[in-house]
């Protein structure tokens, strides 16, 4: 691997998540956000070289929605912008990027977007073909639904293992000031909710939920300027799977595997038990152990590394933004800012991402409190 | 393959339903529920002291919040304007009609608005006009509230008055 430059997380704002915002538009609630992240950094808009969002028009119900974003984002005079109609932290992703071909030493990244105006399964049941899939009314829960048992099949997991997996979750979100939901509860109690699409209970799904979200990235040399203890991004990859659902192998996640492999081999690591805390964008108990199997650990009990110590998307999953509130909360946990629901001693960790389907994309960010590279 | 069938399906129908309800927002319902006692707010930039109107919670501008709501005129100045021979979605307007960028007296930035009741080879940079409104009774606290501008008779603002609004 040849030499990259150093970039560091050096800033993170987060709205709580709630279903419904009744009081600001997306724009009106990332502004208090932006302003926060900079606030954070100790900078004001000026010492932002690139920005980028990440959002959906068909959420926005507009077309270019994320131009409304503008207003918002201190981008006067003129910045470097960009937009990707994905979960904000493929943003990030984009940023690195721009970062890495010398273009920019910070950016700024956003994800917004008011869930609650429109209607999320419609919309995302739009995402598949219009000829065999969204003619059925296929949507999200749907095809997780059929993900969910197609893992279980194969595994042999049965209903109180994904209620035990929803349960440790819960208790984690109740320390979280940022979750929606923050009311623990058992297995028990959650394997008597009701069914939304068998083999996934209500108690093992996220509510819809909104949010504004602003991460700042920063180069070494300024990085340091920004963010007393700034995380270092030591690996990252993405990956994506095919369209065709039934081409698939849903009980697994072969994109999530591979982008990890790279992701830790970018860091110099071997395996993703080498970290002390993973984020992972799994919005049910099954995703979560698709993932967890794809990364190389045990799909289920108490790890270390610590799995989602946030409540991870189950209590929480504001769309176009879950993935970069994963690495938000990377950065909150290896910069000594994660509060009630911190990891001891935590030096290592990966934020993951997901878009699409039954997890078709998969991101992998590999992050440390050292710098990868000399 | 035989020969493809003498009907082929040609195209597949598909009638997205995707139905909205755009939160106001606190700033924009306190914005629209005054027009219906025929009053406009803007919001006042805490930098700079620029009114926003329709107001903005913060100046895309200055970056800075803009709390305090003001009321402005319903008076003000066309800063720009065109002549329009193409019908507009969801309005029923006699053609051609005037689009206008109006100015507001005491607001930093121009609303959009038809203009009316005058020919539009009458219509003029600088031209004062006013707003007329919905009848009492009938105003829903919508920004169609404002039917249209009208001229007023007044003299016309010189450029000058205007030109850092355009």
């Amino acid at each position: 691997m040849s030499e990259l430059r150093n970039v560091a997380v050096v800033g993170f704002a987060q709205a709580p998540i709630v279903a419904c915002d009744a009081h600001r538009t997306a724009t009106e609630m990332l502004y208090p956000q932006v302003k926060r992240a900079l606030a954070e950094c100790g900078v004001e808009r000026e010492a932002i070289d690139y920005q980028t969002a990440g959002s959906a028009d068909y959420i926005d119900g507009r077309p270019f929605g994320f131009v409304a974003a503008l207003d918002v984002m201190g981008a006067w005079p003129p910045k470097q912008d960009s937009h990707l109609e994905m979960d904000a932290a493929f943003a990030a992703y984009y940023a690195w990027i721009r970062i890495q071909a010398g273009e920019c030493d910070t950016a700024m990244v956003v994800g917004y977007g008011k869930v609650s105006e429109g209607q999320p399964e419609r919309i995302l049941n739009l995402q598949l073909d219009p000829y065999y899939q969204a003619p059925l009314g296929l949507g999200p829960m749907t095809t997780a639904a059929l993900q969910a048992s197609a893992y279980m099949a194969r595994s042999g997991t049965t209903d109180r293992d994904l209620a035990e997996i929803a349960a440790r979750n819960r208790a984690a979100g109740a320390r979280n000031p940022d979750a929606q939901v923050r009311e623990a509860a058992t297995a028990e109690a959650l394997q008597q909710t009701p069914w939304v699409v068998e083999p996934l209970r209500q108690g093992y799904v996220p509510p819809i939920g909104e949010s504004a979200v602003c991460l700042i990235l920063a180069a070494e040399g300024k990085a340091e300027e920004l963010c007393d203890r700034p995380v270092w991004i030591q690996g990252i990859d993405q990956r994506a799977e095919l369209q065709t659902l039934g081409a698939r192998d849903l009980s697994r996640s072969a994109s999530a595997r591979l982008a990890t492999e790279k992701a830790l081999a970018m860091a110099g690591l071997d395996s993703a038990s080498e970290v002390d805390v993973i984020e992972l964008f799994a919005t049910n108990p099954a995703e979560e152990m698709i993932l967890r199997e794809a990364m190389g650990l045990p799909p289920a009990g108490e790890t270390k590394p610590v799995v989602n110590p946030s409540g991870g998307p189950i209590t929480g999953h504001p769309l176009m933004m879950t993935g970069l509130i994963r690495l938000g909360e990377a950065f909150r946990q290896l910069s000594g800012r994660a509060g009630a629901h911190a990891v001891p001693n935590a030096r290592r960790a990966i934020a993951h991402a997901a878009q699409g389907h039954a997890l078709q994309q998969n991101l992998v960010f590999v992050l440390g409190r050292e710098r990868r590279w000399s | 393959m035989t020969e493809p069938p003498k009907e082929p399906v040609k195209y597949v129908d598909a009638n997205l339903y995707l139905p909205y309800r755009y939160t106001a927002g606190d700033c924009r319902a306190r914005f629209l529920h005054a027009l219906k006692d025929k009053r406009i707010l803007g919001s006042r930039c805490s930098k700079t002291g620029k009114v926003f109107v329709p107001p903005l919670v913060s100046s895309p501008e200055s970056f800075a919040p803009c709390d305090e709501l003001v009321e402005v005129s319903d008076r003000g100045v066309i800063t720009t304007f065109c002549i329009v021979n193409i019908p507009v979605i969801g309005r029923d307007l006699q053609l051609p009609y005037v689009a206008a960028s109006v100015a507001l007296d005491g607001a930093a930035l121009s609303i959009f608005s038809a203009i009316q009741e005058c020919k539009p080879e009458e219509v003029r940079m600088g031209m004062r006009v006013e707003a007329v409104w919905k009848p009492d009774g009938e105003r829903q606290g919508s920004f169609e509230d404002i039917l249209y501008f009208r001229p007023t008779g007044e003299p016309d603002a010189p450029l000058e008055s205007f030109v850092h609004r355009l």
